[in-house]
């Protein structure tokens, strides 16, 4: 996940203080991926560095608002211009141990039904949020995410256990 | 208050045993959602749990009866039980409010009155302006709404629904979900059949069916 093309998408819309960066980020996607105000500081230096973003007037209590540049505009561009790659995904710890059940475990359909189990509490809850997350459309769309893969792992496991019967 | 109570209900038809030892309380306010592969006894469970079938051994009660004590069978699952089904089963050659309010003249309550208690219902899963159209006028998901207003109108307090998403869109069941959901936390105890996980998520508890027997249940921390 890119928080610093994240960032520089929130400051296309317009200069901003870390500390606002950081509750628009969270607004956005329903403090799915809470960032600590370090992370954003530490985004927005590298950021600077690399000619990205630009600090501008320091207010009275010291802090720094940042604008974003000509380079910027044309990372965020290409950013959202470039599809996700699989390969960008980080192995699949599920996947591994359920290969590892079917081939060496005594009852794999016991590992099966207790993450089928787990899955669909996570996806209750999931639910639940998005029920109560009326209004914010980002948000509830980044729960609909998360709400898709879980569906998408719920129907794998069942594929899994019919082809273990 | 617990609204359907399953004790050790077995049905075989046959050598089949569809249900094997099923225990299973469901109280008023709880949506509780069922699920397993095609064959695991989750529509056998719903019509027992209705009345529609009866079970070969246990005990079935809704609202504290035994169905197998109940003389008028029919006469409680009109007045208690709401159903919804995934084929609707409207009647054609009436309008959406007629549909809605022909269970409540069976049970013998005036024209006028049924008509009411059917256009409040209707209004409440938000189809008060389609009352007067017939289902072919109507889109899949308002006539799945219409079925829907038909199973809860006359307050009854248990909701048994076998795949009321269909063949719906994700967001036409979402709404479909929200409309059972609300009925749960008005107090009605629902029972939702489906092989959908996006909409057994909206249940309090989901229960896991296998060979007709519960083989696990996930229960959404601090349900309500």
């Amino acid at each position: 996940m890119s928080i610093r093309h994240g960032l520089l998408a929130l400051l296309s819309r317009g200069p901003r203080y870390g500390y606002q960066l950081r509750a628009e980020f969270e607004a956005c996607t329903g403090a799915t991926w809470p960032l600590n105000i370090g992370q954003v500081y530490t985004t927005l230096s590298r950021a600077e560095r690399d000619g990205l973003v630009e600090p501008g007037e320091t207010d009275e209590q010291g802090r720094v608002v940042y604008r974003i540049t000509e380079a910027g505009r044309a990372e965020v561009g290409r950013w959202f211009g470039t599809p996700v790659a699989p390969s960008d995904r980080p192995r699949d710890e599920l996947v591994i141990k359920l290969a590892m059940a079917v081939a060496a475990h005594p009852d794999a359909l016991s590992v099966i039904q207790a993450q089928r189990t787990a899955t669909m509490r996570t996806m209750q809850e999931l639910t639940r949020a998005k029920r109560q997350a009326d209004g914010d459309l980002a948000h509830r769309l980044v729960l609909d995410s998360m709400i898709f893969h879980a569906e998408a792992e719920l129907r794998w496991l069942d594929h899994c256990e019919k082809g273990l019967s | 208050m617990t609204l359907l109570t399953l004790e050790s209900v077995s049905r075989t038809y046959g050598e089949v045993k569809a249900l094997d030892g099923v225990d299973l309380t469901v109280a008023a306010g709880e949506l509780v959602a069922v699920m397993g592969p095609s064959g695991s006894g989750k529509s056998t469970l719903l019509n027992l749990a209705g009345g529609l079938d009866r079970p070969s051994s246990g005990t079935v009660a809704v609202a504290g009866e035994d169905l197998a004590r109940v003389r008028d069978l029919a006469a409680l699952r009109r007045r208690s039980v709401g159903y919804v089904f995934q084929e609707l089963n409207l009647i054609h050659s009436l309008t959406a409010v007629e549909n809605v309010m022909l269970p409540r003249e069976l049970d013998g309550v005036a024209a006028r009155q049924a008509r009411q208690e059917a256009l409040a219902v209707l209004d409440e899963v938000g189809l008060r302006e389609q009352a007067e159209a017939f289902p072919d006028e109507l889109s899949g998901g308002q006539r799945q709404r219409v079925a829907i207003a038909r199973a809860l109108v006359g307050e009854r307090r248990l909701v048994l629904a076998d795949e009321p998403t269909g063949a719906l869109d994700t967001a036409t069941g979402d709404e479909i979900l929200t409309l059972l959901r609300a009925r749960a936390d008005a107090g009605a105890a629902v029972l939702l059949v489906t092989h959908e996980p996006r909409y057994a998520a909206w249940a309090d508890r989901v229960i896991f069916l296998r060979d007709g027997r519960i083989v696990d249940a996930s229960l959404l921390e601090s349900a309500r």
